[in-house]
């Protein structure tokens, strides 16, 4: 399984496409079950020139808590960085955010986002 | 044939190349050449006695100290600059100009883009083939675009610590 | 302290309205992001994993507090409030916005600020002995040559292609502050037994992927002749420095492959032929910027403060009296640091109230003189003792008095992967995570001086190669790994650290570090620092500490 991301070229913003438009929220990114269609999607977006920078694929997987991407990096991405609760993608909470937050026994990846817990 | 933009008087101004730049695999042809280190080692003599110019293009791992001796009867001393990473150039124009004081053209082919028109001229090159399309304009306009330079170079700009001085 | 005059001006307004203008041509689509990359990385701004980071330029790590203030207003307006101090002494600021990038470099220039040439392969900006002007054992002020270098070095026509980026560091104190030994051109500033100043010339040190220290090719470079010098360094390296391999194409690799002796012998040949007069800066202009640097206003004082001695009767401020506040050359003043390493909170990360606080402070108190230093905190060179307790009330209750410097908790580290899109690993939670292990400061005293670096990938922005204890992220098939190091040091007898065995889990590393520390406090001998102990004793110990019982 695959989504496509990419980061916004006005804000830097990290994006995933969702029926042909860029979202914010990975809980909202299409996955791609076929190659092809995901290389094709991939393809279109790197015409995009003054809408995203450098798009590309990411894997996904399915977990304990839903789907998340694969790799540490991408759940990093999704969140928002992990030393500051009050910033990034994290302080939206709600289904998805609690998903990522949690996706683990991963193939891959076992780690946890929150490997190390604030007091 | 690239659009060749040569530096004069402070300004940027289209100009008909009447050099051939020749491959080392392709014969010689009529004319104005501009030729390999290699090739002109081995041809360069025969091509000055036809009474015709010659150019040598010099690769960033070449050494425009090899040319030394033979920099007096060259019309162009060809850069190469294949990416733009690649900034051997710069030293070479400085040395071409201010150590050995060579005169003629000096000129920057391969991947040349108007960001580094201003540095290219500072270091003494006049010939440009930019790989970028821009305008004799754009280059003039980017050239000009500083009022001061910190040190000097081989233009004749004073550096900022003479302009204080004379203020 | 040096401000920029109308030149200095009109060079930023020209380098601003250019850039707005690349800008422009990016968002219009008449650049690909492969083009406008190089041009956004020569005023740098990055694309990092949740936005653009701009890094903005503090030369040799000194601040006025108009500029500190203007960089809480930056931090504030276009930014989340906050901004990170780094080991190269920029200013990172971590959620920028393409489209604010120009109105920004404009609210900077303002200020005599900029971030030109703080990414790029070019010379970055000039770092110096943050203690500059106000400790006692320095020949010379190191600001004045790093201020000739940074005008030198701006826009240089012929090396701002390098083969790699290119960092120099200037420290004129035996004490070397600057870390010169693992800087591409590390000086170091001196009088020779003739009494005239000149510079040891280091080259080819760093960190990264092969880590280096710097040998030296030149003794005594007469001062005056340093910019004809470096040019015949930089040109040399221009020149002949690998372009093929990306890993190979600091200069360190080409130092280390002609020797130190081969590459000093092309470099004196090269400067043979220089016109070192059409190079080098004229007396008028060193004149002139020494000029700028001269201590003016300090007031004749006596050498002890009774106002500061009976403050230390209050143990928390005797405590920062102890880690916190340094000599000074002139009687009757200090040197405070400014700890940003309060346990818990990110290394370096200062608020833009914090940044307005200090700028408050050294403005009142510090000749209006704030600097920031490689170990990512900020310092008040001149502060009177009579005024110490003052400063330190304001300071602790802004959360800026943590009395930890060159503690266990004054760790070093880098966004890592919390940010940055070339990390591993992350390295500031395992900072935080091993600073609230020791946050009892009586703890970290009784501990003594120990300098923990952590980098989140082999670029080593966190220089965990020189660090007592370094820790460096990897990435083992997705998760996170450490591996550490031990006997590193940047400080004037410089070390790279050994590795201490397999790279540790992100949970063990907090556990690893306690044990390491156990063995040291076992082992020491009277006043030894962890260092010193290591170095005595060997890895062996501490090897087995951390690994009995592992498999
Ligand atoms: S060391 Fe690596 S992870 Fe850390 S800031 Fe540098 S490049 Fe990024």
């Amino acid at each position: 399984m695959k989504a496509l991301t990419a980061n916004r070229l006005l804000d830097g913003e990290a994006v995933f496409l969702s029926e042909g438009r860029w979202v914010e929220r990975f809980a909202d990114a299409d996955l791609f079950e076929d190659d092809a269609a995901a290389l094709e999607a991939e393809a279109h977006a790197k015409t995009q020139l003054t809408v995203v920078v450098d798009p590309y694929l990411i894997d996904v997987i399915p977990s304990d808590a839903g789907y998340a991407p694969l790799s540490f990096r991408e759940r990093v991405r999704a969140l928002g960085p992990t030393n500051k609760p009050e910033h990034g993608k994290k302080t939206e909470g709600g289904e998805g955010i609690e998903a990522l937050l949690h996706a683990t026994g991963a193939a891959r990846s076992k780690g946890r986002v929150e490997l190390i817990r604030r007091k | 044939m690239p659009v060749l933009i040569r530096w004069k008087d402070d300004r940027a101004e289209a100009a008909e190349d009447p050099f051939t730049a020749v491959a080392d695999e392709d014969p010689i042809p009529r004319g104005d050449v501009i030729i390999s280190l290699q090739r002109f080692q081995a041809e360069g003599q025969r091509l000055l006695a036809e009474g015709r110019k010659v150019g040598v293009r010099i690769e960033p791992n070449e050494a425009v100290e090899d040319l030394a001796r033979d920099l007096p009867r060259l019309s162009v001393v060809a850069l190469a600059f294949p990416k733009y990473q690649q900034g051997q150039g710069y030293s070479s124009a400085r040395i071409l100009r201010e150590r050995f004081g060579f005169g003629g053209e000096v000129r920057a082919v391969g991947d040349v883009l108007r960001e580094q028109a201003r540095f290219m001229v500072r270091c003494g090159v006049d010939a440009f083939e930019p790989a970028d399309g821009s305008s004799p304009e754009d280059w003039t306009h980017v050239v000009n675009r500083y009022r001061h330079v910190y040190q000097r170079a081989a233009d004749d700009l004073a550096p900022a610590y003479e302009e204080r001085q004379a203020s | 302290m040096y401000r920029y005059d109308a030149i200095d001006r009109e060079m930023l307004a020209d380098r601003t309205a250019e850039f707005r203008e690349q800008c422009g041509r990016r968002l219009a689509g008449e650049l690909t992001e492969d083009q406008f990359k190089r041009i956004r990385l020569m005023n740098g701004l990055y694309l990092q994993l949740h936005a653009y980071m701009l890094r903005i330029a503090i030369p040799y790590g000194a601040l006025t507090g108009v500029q500190l203030r203007k960089l809480a207003f930056i931090a504030r307006t276009y930014d989340k409030g906050y901004g990170h101090f780094t080991t190269r002494t920029n200013l990172q600021l971590h959620w920028i916005k393409l489209k604010d990038a120009p109105d920004i470099l404009d609210h900077l220039a303002e200020v005599g600020m900029h971030a030109i040439q703080t990414s790029g392969n070019d010379i970055r900006n000039i770092t110096a002995d943050p203690h500059a002007g106000a400790t006692a054992d320095e020949a010379d002020d190191p600001r004045i040559w790093a201020e000739a270098l940074r005008q030198w070095s701006t826009f240089h026509p012929e090396f701002s292609f390098l083969p790699r980026k290119f960092k120099i560091a200037v420290t004129a104190s035996p004490a070397d502050r600057a870390a010169t030994k693992v800087y591409d051109i590390g000086l170091r500033l001196h009088r020779n037994p003739d009494g005239e100043l000149g510079f040891e010339v280091l080259v080819g040190g760093g960190l990264g992927r092969t880590p280096y220290l710097g040998p030296t090719i030149r003794a005594h470079l007469p001062a005056r002749h340093l910019l004809s010098y470096l040019q015949a360094i930089m040109r040399v390296y221009n020149r002949h420095g690998r372009r093929d391999n990306l890993w190979k194409a600091r200069i360190k690799v080409l130092v280390a492959s002609l020797q130190a002796e081969g590459f000093a012998r092309e470099v004196e040949e090269e400067w043979e032929k220089t016109d070192k007069a059409a190079v080098d800066l004229p007396d008028t202009e060193l004149a002139r910027i020494r000029a700028a640097f001269a201590p003016r206003g300090f007031e004749t004082l006596p050498a002890t403060s009774a106002a500061f001695e009976a403050a230390k009767a209050d143990p928390a401020f005797a405590r920062f009296a102890r880690h916190n506040v340094k000599p000074h050359k002139i009687p009757g003043y200090a040197i405070v640091d400014i700890s940003l390493k309060k346990p818990g909170e990110t290394p370096g990360d200062c608020s833009a109230e914090q940044m307005e606080l200090i700028a408050e402070l050294g403005e009142r108190y510090s000749m209006d003189e704030v600097r920031v230093s490689y170990e990512q905190n900020l310092i008040l060179p001149h502060v009177k003792l009579d005024d110490v307790a003052a400063v330190w009330k304001a300071l602790h209750g802004a959360e800026l008095a943590t009395p930890n410097r060159g503690l266990i908790t004054d760790i070093i580290a880098c966004p890592g992967l919390d940010y940055c899109s070339l990390a591993n690993a992350r390295a500031i939670p395992i900072a935080q995570a091993i600073a609230r292990k020791f946050e009892d400061p009586a703890l970290a005293e009784q501990i003594g001086e120990l300098g923990i670096k952590i980098s989140g990938c082999i670029n080593a922005c966190g220089h965990h190669h020189v660090g007592a204890i370094g820790i460096l992220g990897v990435d083992k098939k997705g998760e996170e790994f450490y591996q550490v190091t031990l006997g590193g040091s940047a400080e004037a007898e410089a070390s790279l650290g050994q590795i201490l065995g397999p790279a540790l889990p992100a949970a063990r590393v907090p556990t690893a570090v306690d044990q390491l520390v156990e063995v040291y406090l076992r082992e020491r001998l009277g006043g030894e620092r962890f260092l010193d102990t290591f170095r005595r004793v060997g890895l062996a110990p501490f090897k087995e500490a951390v690994y009995a019982g592992a498999h």
